[in-house]
């Protein structure tokens, strides 16, 4: 190994100096002069219509500051959190339903925010939130994506009717479908990619201060993306000049996609700190972080293979039901659609390719990226279906890769689902594994 | 407060030995040691993960045993030796343990690594030539959720070493 600090040298972590010592700054480690803490109240119900909230008895808790609900964000007029992208190539725009920060008629997963308790304590804010009286009226629920768009699974949301946020697709569906009629082989396989939850080791933690001299906010957060939050919870939820509001990440413990999002919870701590004239720090449970972060993954396919006697893959089908949750969160279907599909062709020549996406709402968190966004679904299910035609074919598991890999020159190497390879030699690092 | 005046009820004064060091504390009797540690003694070294006892990242060391500060009373630990993470180190000489997860990459996010720190520095108080085995079984009560955890044992393994195991 290379000595000192060139090529090929080994260096060491800057942050390593304070992660080792006990001196790393997350954002729990973080307090603020004159903080509350806030606790927040979420749906039992995977799907409930709520008929009255009482915050009365909570409200005259001891050590309580406020107690809010969806009604009023509203009079307020926050803005609803944002999904900050729709995709293109669908069949019809993408049904986006409202999602206020603090819902007020219905409750859509178990984990739904309902109420804020803010107090001075933890723990007076936590006894606080266990006196609040919401009147549930619950509603039959739907957590599986393959039956999402039945006609008797109940509506989730005005916005989209049969629970679909949108109909996608990518590739050449009549091609593909004419190399599958012409087929010697084809391998079928129905897969479940289960939803999965992050679970960072670090829960989620954010507290916001107002400075009433410049009319300014900051939000201390733990989140993969300061930048992101800062321009969404700005411009669209405190619909405030962007300079008017700065975001500082410090340490974050872990993320794996599940602190990309911009949360309600860090919209309510920044918009609270301003209505109690205080600090407000929250920091997640652990039950919280299983409830309210974002999941991943949550889909159902059946996938297709489509071979010529010699093993060679003429075409691959595939469609797809993934379920985004509840509601959309920030990259709503960006894992489902263009970090999913357009990585369909793996290493292999395949010749012709189509995927459909149906796109849907269940009653659980919402979905988001998560260690690979898309780019493990689809790798798991290509090769999956590889394994499969090995056995079903009789070929060896290997050498029908080896029969199948883009040749090293070949490159750069057009797939069917929009990506160019640049460059690739992958026959020596068969050999080698 | 008047001297003699009794403490309010459900609060306990206390001296807490930590990191060989006095800290005098006045706390709610119902707090946790992980509680105290982060609130009234500002030492935030020791992390919060999941208030159950069933990840580890607020593993300290009570008279040199690796204790879960999540489940355990500081009123209850009132007169003993508590070492957190902030004493691993002994003033700017750092720990053969922390030389060695620099080293071998053990820490990544570095959440998960301050438990991790105190329970293998307890192993290796105890057991001097630990195997690859007796490490993995004295770290089943930490979770990490970035590493895989090979670099963490490689790392205590060379610390051993280091220390004369």
């Amino acid at each position: 190994m290379t000595e000192g600090t060139g090529i090929g040298a080994s260096v060491r972590r800057t942050e390593d100096n304070r992660f080792l010592t006990g001196k790393g700054r997350y954002t729990d480690d973080i307090n603020r002069p004159g903080q509350a803490y806030a606790c927040f109240l979420r749906s039992p119900h995977a799907h409930a219509k709520i008929n009255g909230i009482d915050t009365g008895a909570a409200k005259n808790a001891p050590g309580v500051i406020a107690v809010l609900t969806g009604a009023d964000v509203a009079a307020d007029e926050l803005g609803g959190i944002p999904c900050g992208f729709s995709p293109t190539g669908t069949q019809e725009p993408q049904n986006a339903p409202p999602r206020p920060a603090l819902v007020q008629d219905k409750a859509c997963f178990v984990g739904d925010l309902v109420a804020m308790v803010i107090a001075d304590d933890l723990n007076q804010a936590k006894d606080a939130a266990e006196l609040i009286q919401v009147d549930y009226q619950e509603l039959p629920a739907n957590v599986d994506p393959a039956k999402a768009t039945d006609p008797s699974t109940p509506r989730i949301h005005e916005a989209a009717e049969n629970n679909l946020c949108a109909e996608w697709g990518l590739g050449d569906k009549e091609a593909t479908d004419q190399a599958f009629a012409q087929a010697h082989h084809v391998t079928t396989l129905d897969l479940i990619n289960n939803r999965q939850i992050p679970n960072a080791m670090e829960p989620r933690c954010s507290i916001g201060e107002y400075d009433a001299s410049d009319d300014s906010y900051t939000l201390y957060t733990t989140t993969q993306n300061p930048h992101i939050t800062r321009l969404l919870l700005a411009a669209f939820v405190m619909q405030i000049s962007e300079h008017k509001l700065r975001v500082v990440s410090p340490d974050v413990g872990g993320g794996f996609g599940s602190k990309i999002p911009h949360y309600p919870e860090e919209a309510l701590v920044t918009w609270a700190a301003k209505k109690v004239g205080r600090p407000v720090k929250w920091t997640a449970d652990r039950s919280e972080s299983f409830l309210s972060d974002t999941h991943g993954r949550d889909h159902v396919t059946r996938a297709e293979l489509a071979l010529a006697e010699n093993g060679k893959f003429l075409a691959l089908r595939v469609h797809t039901t993934a379920s985004l949750g509840a509601y959309l969160s920030t990259f709503g279907a960006m894992s489902t659609t263009y970090l999913y599909a357009p990585v369909l062709s793996g290493q292999y020549i395949i010749p012709t390719i189509h995927c459909g996406v149906t796109i849907v709402f269940t009653n659980t968190a919402p979905i988001d990226a998560e260690r690979g966004a898309g780019r493990p679904e689809a790798t798991y299910l290509l090769e999956r279906l590889v394994e499969n035609t090995a056995r079903e074919m009789g070929i060896d598991r290997i050498e029908i890769r080896r029969r199948n890999l883009i040749p090293a020159d070949a490159f750069p190497y057009q797939t069917p689902v929009v990506l160019a390879y640049d460059s690739g030699n992958y026959a020596p690092i068969l050999d080698e594994a | 407060m008047e001297k003699g005046q009794a403490l309010p009820k459900g609060v306990t004064a206390a001296v807490l030995r930590i990191n060989g060091e006095d800290h005098p504390v006045v706390f709610p009797t119902h707090h946790t040691l992980l509680e105290v540690l982060r609130e009234e003694c500002a030492l935030t070294g020791t992390k919060h993960g999941c208030e159950l006892g069933e990840c580890g990242a607020c593993a300290v060391l009570v008279d040199g045993e690796a204790v879960l500060s999540c489940l355990q009373l500081a009123a209850a630990v009132n007169g003993r030796a508590i070492d957190t993470i902030e004493g691993l180190q002994q003033d700017n000489d750092l720990h053969p343990l922390q030389t060695a997860f620099a080293d071998f990459g053990a820490a990544q996010c570095g959440y998960c690594t301050p438990g991790i720190l105190m329970v293998a520095r307890a192993l290796l108080e105890r057991n001097p030539n630990p195997t690859e085995d007796e490490i993995y079984e004295a770290l089943s009560g930490n979770l990490c959720r970035c590493t895989g955890y090979n670099n963490i044992v490689k790392a205590i393994l060379a610390a051993a070493g280091q220390m004369g195991g």
